[in-house]
């Protein structure tokens, strides 16, 4: 995993923005039970809400207590949920409601409560963060021996072991206030009675009261609150150290082993990373000898491995036989500067015959500070390995010398005696070698007796005579043993070796598979059967199509039932693991996990097994998560093949508008240019003068009309590039008012122009587009009788060319004006094609100018565009003449 | 054979018989060609036709590559365009046509411009020094610009530029040659001199300077000025 802490600033930003649009946690921390973290929660709330914040209590506990009750009153309460479980009913926090609500705090009393069986999540934390993601202010109450990784140290002096614990990580970004009551204080109330304590816990709770458990569970609670206020700091305030220090000096790697003290040295390895503010990867070396790791050791292990990763750290596997090798190996590859493992309690002899791991890691660690976590007797590894068949290894041994001894007793005649001892070597080093080390030793022992019995004097007896038989038989037992221990070792190197290979070669299989379909069903299909048959499970694969839950590849699961269809939209939404065995709505009896990619999240894989136990055995993890990814890229190129065939189609569809509009440029424009030239020809005079004007006026509307579709294509397209020149607005004006045919006598558009006014810098084709359409415009909802005013002014950014009517105005809601197909109001009656405000607009901005429209006094629509001014516009103005 | 006026280039029947119809009308005389090769062909007729109205889209060629030929033959180019096309027109311009007229035209104005330019074919000027305008004349010799009968103070540039315009009364000259001619080649790029030099003699020159008669603007191609 990679450092989670970010290396530059952007991204420490972005961590604070997420933090923004996040929920606030703020913790209520408390060394013990009793010192009144519900009660100054309730107070902070009261003033929250007296400040107008929208408070309600999600959850809180009186414990009978009359002035918390008291505090409780002013507040909105959420009423609870009740969950029947195996005939009791319990009442439970309702995170459906609280999100419905969506209060600005919501207080949410005991973090680390365990939800009845049947919740959403099976943890009361993860309903909190479930808050805090959706943006909800939550505060809560925890004590400190309920956090995670301060476990071990709690249960070390208190010997009372808490069960419900919560992560570091949902710590990290909270605000902790520390709720302090000295001990004697504390023993004082609880004396008194002002302490509700469980009747359950009894005893062993009250044993926590005494003087010398409380100030060290308060120094505990001090401590963690002071370091959570440093971290807040470092990331708020930037002052973290350098990149550097992280990269090279911070890594910590720990051991994670099977037994159960694997847990114990994790949790240690989580304090040391947070005191060193390091990143930490927990590492599982895949051993030969684990095959005879049983299964309840492989659930340990990967109980072990979850709850390294729910307390931050990176995961590994790596297979190699030499264990401490590939620790010290896979330290140096990280960079890791402590490497922590656990080391049992052992007789002396025990460390002789298999060896220390610790030791061996420090022994190899040059350079690498090792951190050993002594372990508890009950937390020991478990027995070294037994041989597969440990019955069988004597019968099989016995049968190797029989087979044996009957061709050597029919040749015996002719043999030198010294050939029987040698021949005897080889049921030996048969059984060695094939079979194992036991084996090897009994037919060690069968020869030696087989000899002694048929070939040495007194026959058939099993007397030892002679020096050199004791010694035949110390010979036939060390040649057991040494190859038995060679030849054991060989084999497991060859299976640890053929198990790498194996699995390689299945995901290569799987990658190509894969590669060779083509569509989203065939790709399930293919990653299905093949997740099955490697992992010995069902698979599915759940994608959401338009809000509909699509599950394909496997023929015998069509749909999936309520429970298993929220887990999965629940890993399609938040991309996390959901159902069986994890820890967000573990009812589902499908595990599911996201098909992420650069994308998104393509899907969800589902996997399921008919049988008791894990879904995922620890050991098929590593080939689990190779899978899901191959089966995630899949999908992906499924994705960018799809897109890539879109584009091709929109290319096309690109080129056949183009020509479209290539061809209505031609071919409509130029029949359209011979109608008005032919209606500018006859004279307007006579019977038929009205149908000529008509003639005319609608020819060059059309034609402007067909321009504006143009002129959008381009807009569309983004084929608008300014030329920008420097120009004078009166010879733009004075050319659109001249193919207006407003220049003539008659006209009715009334120029003025400010004597000084400044230059502009601007394209004279587009400006030309902007002004017609605003004078055209004009020109149409004005009546016949009234004039329309070009003025051009100074601004102060820049100049300002406004077009003027007393038409009837612009309708009260014009936000709209200058969009597609906007017509102002009974304006169909003088036509337009509904682009011209539109593409006025887009010209004015492609040209770093703006245009806005507002109702005049005393009737009548005003728009104005404003234009930046040339760069030299103002000296300009001086006399470039020889003046 | 006859002498024609105009020769009609455009591969457009329709348009060809708009314009015949109306050159008819008005007693000027043409020639039709619908390709560049066929217009090469009657360009190089004796005796040549004076005008040629050229449309740029031509089946066979780009009607910008014939522009030099046919100026060559000594043929006034009057090319027929879209109005958006500046660049177009100022090649077009560049390359020794006279002037330009853009689609949709009105027949009034096309009308103008081949009388315009017929009558800048037809006789040699008959004084060097002086050219005539649309209310006034500018006169080299005396240094004279006079307008709606008054004498107008005129500096020595605005003078030049006014002759530069003048000179080709009615013709459009390009910003850049303007600019080339009055403040010299260096200056060629370096519009706002024109533009200023514009407004000021519109000041002098036009009854209304925001509305200018005189002094025209072609936008992103020159200036004319009005003949009279």
């Amino acid at each position: 995993m990679d450092d989670p802490r970010p290396t530059t600033d952007a991204e420490r930003f972005l961590r604070l923005a997420q933090r923004e649009a996040r929920g606030r946690l703020t913790v209520y921390l408390g060394a013990a039970p009793g010192v009144g973290k519900t009660y100054r929660m309730l107070q902070d709330a009261a003033r929250r809400q007296g400040e107008g914040v929208d408070v309600v209590v999600g959850i809180a506990e009186s414990h009978g207590r009359s002035e918390t009750a008291i505090l409780l009153e002013p507040f909105a309460v959420l009423p609870r949920k009740t969950v029947t479980y195996e005939g009791h009913s319990l009442d439970e926090f309702d995170i459906d409601a609280a999100l419905e609500r969506r209060p600005g705090l919501i207080l949410v009393d005991e973090l680390a409560h365990t939800n009845a069986p049947g919740s959403r999540h099976p943890k009361r934390w993860q309903d909190v963060a479930e808050l805090l993601v959706s943006g909800i202010d939550v505060a809560t109450t925890l004590n400190i021996q309920h956090i995670e990784s301060l476990n071990d140290i709690v249960a070390g002096f208190t010997h009372v072991r808490v069960r419900e614990t919560v992560p570091d990580s949902i710590l990290d970004s909270a605000e902790i206030i520390l709720v302090d009551l000295p001990p004697e204080a504390l023993i004082e109330r609880l004396h008194a009675g002002k302490i509700y304590l469980p009747e359950t816990a009894g005893q062993a709770l009250a044993n926590f009261f005494t003087p010398a458990k409380l100030a060290a569970l308060r120094e505990l609670a001090l401590r963690f609150a002071a370091g959570s206020v440093d971290r807040r700091l470092l990331d708020d305030l930037a002052i973290s150290p350098a990149e550097g220090d992280f990269a090279v000096g911070e890594r910590l790697l720990v051991a994670v082993s099977p037994g159960k003290g694997g847990a114990r040295v994790i949790r240690h390895a989580k304090r040391l990373a947070d005191l060193a503010h390091a990143s930490w990867t927990a590492v599982v070396v895949e051993s030969g000898g684990a095959r005879g790791v049983a299964g309840s050791q492989r659930e340990q292990l990967a109980e072990n491995l979850a709850l390294a990763s729910s307390l931050g750290a990176g995961l590994m596997t790596v297979a190699a036989t030499d264990v401490a090798q590939a620790l010290v190996d896979q330290a140096r590859e990280l960079r890791a500067s402590q490497i922590v493992v656990g080391k049992s309690r052992r007789s002396r002899w025990f460390e002789w015959r298999h060896g220390s791991i610790a030791q061996d890691v420090i022994r190899k660690a040059r350079g690498i500070a090792v951190q050993v976590v002594p372990l508890d007797e009950a937390d020991e590894r478990p027995a070294p390995v037994r041989e597969a068949n440990p019955y069988s290894a004597p019968a099989l041994a016995l049968m190797l010398v029989m087979a044996m001894m009957v061709p050597l007793w029919l040749a015996e005649t002719w043999l030198p005696a010294s050939a029987i001892d040698m021949l005897l070597l080889l049921p030996v080093i048969v059984a060695a070698s094939m079979i194992g080390l036991q084996a090897g030793l009994w037919a060690a022992v069968f020869a030696a007796l087989a000899y002694n019995f048929f070939f040495t004097a007194p026959r058939f007896t099993l007397f030892i005579t002679s020096a050199g038989d004791i010694l035949t038989f110390a010979a036939l037992a060390l040649v057991a043993g040494v190859i038995g221990a060679l030849a054991g070792k060989v084999r497991r190197q060859a299976e640890t070796s053929a198990g790498v290979a194996r699995l390689n070669a299945s995901l290569a299989r799987f990658a190509g598979l894969l590669g060779g379909v083509s569509d989203r069903d065939a790709t399930a299909r293919v990653a299905c059967r093949e997740i099955g048959a490697l992992l010995g499970v069902q698979a599915i694969i759940v994608a959401d199509e338009a809000g509909h839950m699509v599950v394909r590849g496997n023929d015998s699961f069509p749909r999936l039932d309520l429970v298993d269809e929220a887990a999965a939209r629940w890993t399609l939404e938040h991309g996390q693991a959901t159902g069986r065995d994890t820890g967000t709505l573990n009812a589902s009896d499908w595990q599911f996990h996201p098909l992420q990619t650069a994308l998104g999240i393509m899907g969800a894989l589902g996997v399921a097994r008919p049988e008791q136990g894990r879904v995922i055995r620890a050991d098929d993890a590593t080939l689990l998560a190779s899978l899901i990814d191959q089966t995630a890229l899949a999908h992906e190129r499924l994705v960018l093949e799809e897109d890539a065939r879109q584009v091709d189609g929109l290319r096309e569809r690109d080129r056949l508008r183009g020509a479209l509009l290539g061809s209505i440029a031609h071919d409509l424009r130029t029949p359209l240019t011979a109608v008005i030239a032919a209606a500018e020809t006859i004279p307007a005079t006579g019977d038929y003068a009205e149908e000529v004007r008509i003639a005319r006026t609608e020819a060059r509307r059309l034609e402007r009309f067909l321009g504006d579709l143009l002129e959008a294509s381009r807009i569309e397209h983004g084929a608008i590039e300014p030329r920008l020149e420097t120009l004078d607005l009166t010879d733009v004006v004075a050319a659109v008012l001249r193919d207006l045919r407003q220049d003539r006598d008659g006209g009715r558009v009334d120029t003025r122009i400010a004597p000084e006014c400044p230059l502009i810098m601007s394209d004279p084709v587009l400006l030309r587009h902007v002004l017609i359409n605003l004078i055209d415009n004009a020109l149409k909802f004005a009546p016949e009788d009234t004039r329309v005013e070009v003025a051009v002014d100074t601004a102060p950014d820049g100049v300002t060319c406004a077009v003027r009517d007393r038409g009837p105005g612009l309708p009260p809601d014009h936000a709209n004006l200058f969009e597609r197909f906007e017509r102002l109001e009974g304006s169909d009656r003088v036509g337009g094609s509904g682009l011209g405000l539109w593409i006025a607009r887009n010209f004015t901005e492609a040209l770093g100018g703006h245009i806005a429209a507002s109702n005049r006094e005393g009737g009548g629509a005003a728009f104005v565009v404003t234009l930046p001014v040339a760069a030299s516009g103002s000296e300009a103005l001086r006399p470039t003449d020889d003046a | 054979m006859m002498r024609k006026d105009v020769l009609i280039i455009d591969d457009e029947p329709s348009i060809r018989r708009l314009l015949t119809s109306a050159l008819d009308r008005a007693g000027i005389t043409h020639a039709e060609a619908a390709n560049a090769g066929e217009a090469l062909r009657y360009a190089q007729a004796t005796p040549a036709p004076l005008v040629a109205l050229l449309d740029l889209g031509l089946p066979d060629r780009d009607g910008l590559e014939i522009v030099p030929q046919l100026a060559a033959l000594g043929l006034s180019v009057i090319i027929l365009t879209a109005r958006d096309a500046t660049q177009e027109k100022v090649a077009a311009l560049d390359l020794g046509a006279d002037d330009f007229v853009t689609k949709p035209f009105d027949s009034e104005e096309l009308l103008a411009r081949i009388r315009s330019a017929l009558r800048r074919k037809a006789g040699p000027l008959i004084n060097v020094h002086r050219r005539e305008f649309a209310g006034g004349h500018i006169d080299r010799d005396t240094h004279e610009v006079i307008v709606r009968g008054e004498r107008a103070e005129l500096t020595p540039r605005e003078f030049n530029l006014l002759w530069a315009l003048a000179d080709r009364p009615g013709r459009v000259v390009t910003h850049e040659s303007l600019l080339e001619q009055v403040w010299g080649p260096a200056h060629r790029h370096d519009l706002d001199y024109l533009r200023v030099a514009i407004r000021s003699l519109r000041r002098k020159l036009e009854v209304a300077p925001a509305t200018p008669r005189l002094l025209i603007n072609e936008p992103g191609v020159g200036y004319r000025v009005a003949e009279s």
